[in-house]
Order: C-alpha cells, then sequence, then structure tokens
C-alpha cells in the first residue's frame, strides 16, 4: 500500500498549486515517472544478458560453418556478423540499432523483426489465454471461499491452489496430455500452430494455456482468499457495513473485493515478466511457435540477437505490467481518479 | 515458476487476533491439536523423503541408478525386484527416484543456503543504511529480477558445462535477489521501530543493532519465505534436468526422468507419473511446512 499512499502525495501536491495541476493528471504523472524509471532497468537487463552470452566460449561462426571450416573462413565470419568488434562496440551497436526499430540479424541470417513480427503475437496470445481465465476463474473461487472461511469450498479451493503451487508445470503438462489429448482425445497433442478461427486457436492452446495458467490460479486464488478474509475479520468499514444491514454478497463483493482486487493486480503486473521461463518450457512441450521455443533455440544457438529481443520484449512486459496496475489502481481508487486525497 | 515477490510482505505482523470468548474447551483443544498436526504432518513427511533419499540406499541394497540391464527393461510397476519397474533400459526406477530426489534436496538445500545468506546481507545493508548505498542495491536487484532466470541459468550451463555445481551457481543468482528485496523490505519496517530508535539513542554500535536487533527479527520471515521459495528451486531445477541443462546424465535426476518418461507417454505412463508425484510430495510437504510456520510464527 505504499504506492497508494505515494501516489496520494502526488496527489496533495498536485492540488496544491494549480500550476503543477496543468502538468496533467497525477495518473499521467505517474506514467511517465514509471517509464523514465524503467529506462535503466531496460538498459540494465540488456546490457546484463549481453554480458553472459559474450562470456560463454564464443564459437557461434564455428557453431554456422561447422567443425571442418578453416580458421580464416570463421575469422571472416565473425567479421562478417561484427563479433570481433571490442564489447562495449558491440552492445552500442546493438542499441543504437534498437532505438531506430532495428532488432538486429539473427545468427541464421533471418531478420529478428520479422522473426518476431511471427511468433510474438502467438506467445502473446497464448499468454492472453493462460492469464485471463485464470484470473477470473480465481476471482470466482476466492470469493465463495472467503464467503465461508474454513467451510467445504474454502478447504477445497486451499488444497486446489496448494496443489497448482506445488506441481511442477512440466510435469502437469504431461499429465494434460495424456489425459485430455491420449486418453479423451479432446485437443490435439500438438500444437504446432494456434490457427486462424476461434475454434482451431481453442483446439490448439487450451492444454498449453492450462499447463502455464494453473499455477497462477493457485497463487492468485490463494492471494485474493487471503485477503479478503483477513478484511472482512479485520476491517472497520465492513463492521460498519454489516451493521448498516448490507447483505453478506454484497459487502463482500463491493466492499472487500473491490480493495483486495488492488493485491491481486500488483501481483498479476509482477509475475508477468517471469512468465518467460514456463512460456519457453510449456511451448517446447507443446511446440507451440512461439517466443519461448526461439529463446531456447536461441540460447543453444549463441544467437544473441534473437535472445536479446526476446529479453527486451519479456523486460518491456514487467514495466508495462507493472504500469497497468498502477493505472488499474487509478481506475480502482476515486482517491486517486480525481487527484486528491479524502481522507 | 512465477512468484510474487511481497516487497514488505511480512514482519508487520496484524494486531493479535481477538480473543476467542465463549468458546469451549474442546473447541480450543481441537484447534490446538489441528495447529500442531498442520506443522508435524508436512514436517514429518519432509523428514521421511529425505531419509527416503540419504538414509535408505546406506541400510539396504538397491539396484545401481544408472546402469540396468536391456533383458529386464520396461519392467511394470509392482515386478519383482523392482518395485517400482524399469524404465526402457532396463534401469531401477526407484533407485533413479532415490539417487534423483538426493540431487534434488542437495541442490535446494544449497541454493537456498547461498540465497539466504547473500541475500540477507544485501537486503539489510541496503535496507539500513539508506541513502545511495540502498538507491544502488536497489537498482542492482530490480535488474536482477528483471532479468530471466532460466536464460542465465541456461547460459551458465551452455558455458561452463553442465554439472551439479553449475546448477546451484544458476539458481542461487536468481534467488539472492529474492532474498534481499524481502529482507530489505523487512529491514525498511523495523528500522523505523521504537526499539531500533532505542538502541541508536544507547549507542549500541551499526554492527551490534544489526546482528542483535534486526537479524533475530526478520529471521523468522526470512525463515518461512526459504520455505516457500524451495517449491520454486525444486521445480527449476527440474525443469533445467527436463531440459537437458541440468545435472548431467548418467546420474538420475527427477527432471531428466520425466523428460524420459516422456518419449513413451501414451503407452506407460507410469515413467512420467511417478517422478512428477515425488516432485509433487516434496513440494507440498515444503509449503504446506512453510504455511504452518508462519502461522505459528505470525508472520504474514
Amino acid at each position: 500500500m505504499a504506492l497508494v499512499q505515494q501516489i496520494q502525495l502526488q496527489g496533495d501536491s498536485g492540488a496544491r498549486g494549480s500550476a503543477r495541476r496543468l502538468a496533467g493528471s497525477p495518473a499521467l504523472r505517474l506514467v511517465g515517472r514509471r517509464l523514465l524509471a524503467a529506462i535503466p532497468v531496460l538498459i540494465g537487463v540488456t546490457f546484463l544478458t549481453f554480458s553472459v552470452m559474450n562470456a560463454l566460449p564464443n564459437d557461434t561462426a564455428q557453431a554456422i560453418l561447422g567443425l571442418q571450416a578453416s580458421p580464416a573462413a570463421v575469422a571472416a565470419l565473425n567479421h562478417t556478423l561484427g563479433l570481433d568488434q571490442p564489447f562495449f562496440t558491440q552492445y552500442w551497436h546493438w542499441l543504437s540499432h534498437v532505438l531506430q526499430g532495428n532488432l538486429g540479424t539473427s545468427v541464421q541470417g533471418a531478420s529478428v523483426n520479422h522473426e518476431l513480427a511471427v511468433h510474438l503475437p502467438v506467445t502473446l496470445e497464448l499468454l492472453a489465454y493462460a492469464l485471463l481465465v485464470p484470473l477470473l476463474f480465481s476471482i470466482i473461487v476466492a470469493v465463495l471461499a472467503a464467503r465461508k472461511p474454513n467451510g467445504l469450498m474454502d478447504r477445497f479451493s486451499l488444497a486446489v491452489s496448494m496443489l497448482g503451487l506445488s506441481i511442477a508445470p512440466y510435469a502437469f503438462a504431461f499429465i494434460l496430455i495424456v489425459v485430455f489429448a491420449v486418453k479423451l482425445q479432446w485437443f490435439p497433442v500438438i500444437s504446432g500452430s494456434v490457427g486462424t478461427t476461434p475454434v482451431s486457436f481453442l483446439k490448439a492452446t487450451t492444454l498449453p494455456a492450462a499447463a502455464i495458467g494453473f499455477p497462477l490460479f493457485a497463487i492468485y486464488t490463494r492471494l485474493l482468499r487471503g485477503d479478503l478474509v483477513e478484511q472482512m475479520q479485520r476491517e472497520d468499514y465492513i463492521v460498519t457495513a454489516k451493521a448498516k444491514g448490507v447483505p453478506p454478497w454484497r459487502v463482500l463483493i463491493r466492499h472487500a473485493l473491490r480493495n483486495s482486487l488492488f493485491t491481486l493486480i500488483t501481483v498479476v503486473g509482477l509475475n508477468l515478466g517471469g512468465l518467460i521461463g514456463a512460456v519457453a518450457i510449456i511451448e517446447t512441450v507443446f511446440t507451440v511457435p512461439g517466443i519461448g521455443q526461439d529463446l531456447l533455440t536461441g540460447i543453444s544457438n549463441r544467437d544473441v540477437p534473437l535472445i536479446e529481443a526476446i529479453v527486451l520484449v519479456f523486460a518491456i512486459m514487467t514495466v508495462l505490467g507493472n504500469l497497468l496496475a498502477d493505472l488499474a489502481y487509478a481506475v480502482l481508487d476515486p482517491r486517486i481518479r480525481y487527484g486528491r486525497s479524502t481522507s | 515458476m512465477a512468484a510474487p515477490l511481497p516487497e514488505a510482505a511480512f514482519v508487520a505482523a496484524g494486531p493479535p487476533p481477538p480473543l476467542p470468548s465463549l468458546v469451549s474447551s474442546r473447541k480450543l483443544r481441537t484447534q490446538r491439536l489441528g495447529r500442531t498436526l498442520r506443522l508435524w504432518i508436512p514436517a514429518g513427511l519432509l523428514l521421511a523423503l529425505l531419509a527416503l533419499c540419504f538414509v535408505w540406499p546406506l541400510v539396504y541394497h538397491i539396484p545401481s541408478s544408472t546402469n540396468g540391464n536391456i533383458i529386464n527393461a520396461d519392467a511394470p510397476p509392482l515386478s519383482p525386484g523392482a518395485w517400482l519397474g524399469t524404465d526402457q533400459n532396463g534401469v531401477d526406477e526407484f533407485s533413479q527416484l532415490v539417487y534423483g530426489g538426493q540431487v534434488s534436496f542437495e541442490v535446494f538445500i544449497a541454493v537456498t543456503a547461498i540465497g539466504m545468506v547473500l541475500g540477507s546481507c544485501i537486503g539489510i545493508i541496503a535496507g539500513y543504511f539508506g541513502g545511495w548505498v540502498d538507491a544502488v542495491l536497489s537498482r542492482v536487484l530490480d535488474i536482477l529480477i528483471a532479468f530471466p532466470a532460466l536464460v542465465l541459468a541456461l547460459a551458465i550451463a551452455e558455458g561452463l558445462g553442465p554439472s551439479e555445481f553449475h546448477v546451484i551457481l544458476a539458481i542461487s543468482v536468481f534467488s539472492i535477489p529474492a532474498f534481499g528485496r524481502v529482507t530489505r523490505g523487512a529491514t525498511l519496517v523495523l528500522r523505523e521501530l521504537p526499539f531500533m530508535v532505542a538502541a541508536r539513542l544507547a549507542g549500541a554500535r551499526r554492527w551490534r543493532i544489526i546482528l542483535r536487533h534486526i537479524v533475530p527479527n526478520i529471521l523468522p520471515g526470512i525463515l518461512t519465505f526459504s520455505l516457500l521459495g524451495i517449491g520454486i528451486v525444486i521445480i527449476l531445477e527440474g525443469a533445467l534436468d527436463f531440459l537437458g541443462y541440468g545435472v548431467p546424465p548418467p546420474t538420475a535426476t527427477i527432471g531428466a526422468m520425466i523428460a524420459n518418461g516422456q518419449q513413451t507417454m501414451t503407452v506407460t505412463p507410469e515413467y512420467v507419473l511417478i517422478p512428477s508425484i515425488f516432485l509433487l510430495l516434496v513440494v507440498v510437504s515444503v509449503n504446506m511446512l512453510g504455511d504452518a510456520l508462519r502461522e505459528r510464527w505470525g508472520v504474514q
């Protein structure tokens, strides 16, 4: 909740000076500040990736040309790829190209921009599916569970979320394949492509999305349920609402859930960037042609431009996720929306 | 894999729950029994699994976990001589589980120890000294957290060659910032509390304050956080093995067992199920132990 206070403080200062108010709404200023603060993190992350990949024994050219290649040919290819230049020159070269919107050429010779244009939408669609559906389910389950703490539904939700937290995503993926693709044959084992029609999209992505989404569902449910139960027991406004004679359901949804969503949104935003690992593994298991699979092939090929691009995409997603969380705060909290503190 | 990183999630234990009034003594007793069971059942399960992996092979003779006879291949579970069956190469599943479990336990103990010690040092220094020290350390932690752990782990395995030590190294790099951030948040909260001010006014030295006042107060929180993180470490270690970047063969690992089982998954799902269930049992018991300790110590 420190963030809320921070925003409130900003809101106060905004209300004080009318000149400051011209600078825009507090939400907009927050966006600007967040984006500025993200720049060093993005540079740091890409630089770190660059250093790590550079610290590896560098045999990219050798890997492309094969073991029989003559040293001269290897040196020539290294020169063409720009791998013989000093480390900082290489990074600066890459960075200046990225700022111009050119992500470089992968060692396979294809343009990384093109690669991303083809594979990124696949991953984004999969992620959206794997994020939104569990989110919806977790809100429903958590509310049902929090209605009666220690009741049947609550115990059930705790058991399911403990299972989701503890199961390895790849193991869960195989169980899904055995049950739903092999035994029941509802879905294909291999996704291959996500298809174009909604039906083919659902067929191809439901299992991978379930494998990514189940642990997320577990985290969200646990978090939201805990927060709801605590609010219902401790907070004064809940007591007030109950005393006013507001029906229990309404207290739970309009008073408690509305507040608990803040915590949930923060965690969703924070988690977004960390999904890269799960995406890479699950896409490989189901052979979904997304950037997660590209990442793994990129690492085994020492394909620095490709890896950099994918790491950058996920770092930007982390930053945007946090930003969206902040904006969602502004929508949900009227104190932030109107730019002043009511308390 | 995707773990929330609470900034100052614990330490500030909420107000004590209202005194249970008009509760029968029998109900109180059941509550107490429930609390004890919630702690000791997962703890017992974890101890049993540890004993299975480390003590069992010392006491009983079990078949090799790396070599098998192809004549015995594909024995179903509960067959004589191999009660969990054998894999495609005739290697005993149970001994693979035992030795693979050893690797999992060793990795998580080492990673947690490294992450806890180094991460807490960084977090306490950042939180206690504040100012530019905090600014620099926090940015470093931010970058490390935004940096995808899997990329680094795979790169380390590719570059340094796969080995158990390198797996530990790779996963530690990602557990250190997690511990760092949590300790920093906890230290920041503690720093403003009256007893800290009192200690400073009494003229206690910085290191004394850190060792005598900060460390004991954040320790329960860090311990429970580490228990919740262990599940992630075990799953990540399995993922590295599964992708072929983990502990190299012929050493048996749980992740490699799952990856091998995948090839014949449609015919013999038990090769995937058995190691998955083992992994699940370990992680569930660790997570439940973490929950129970959290409840007992009043950490949030």
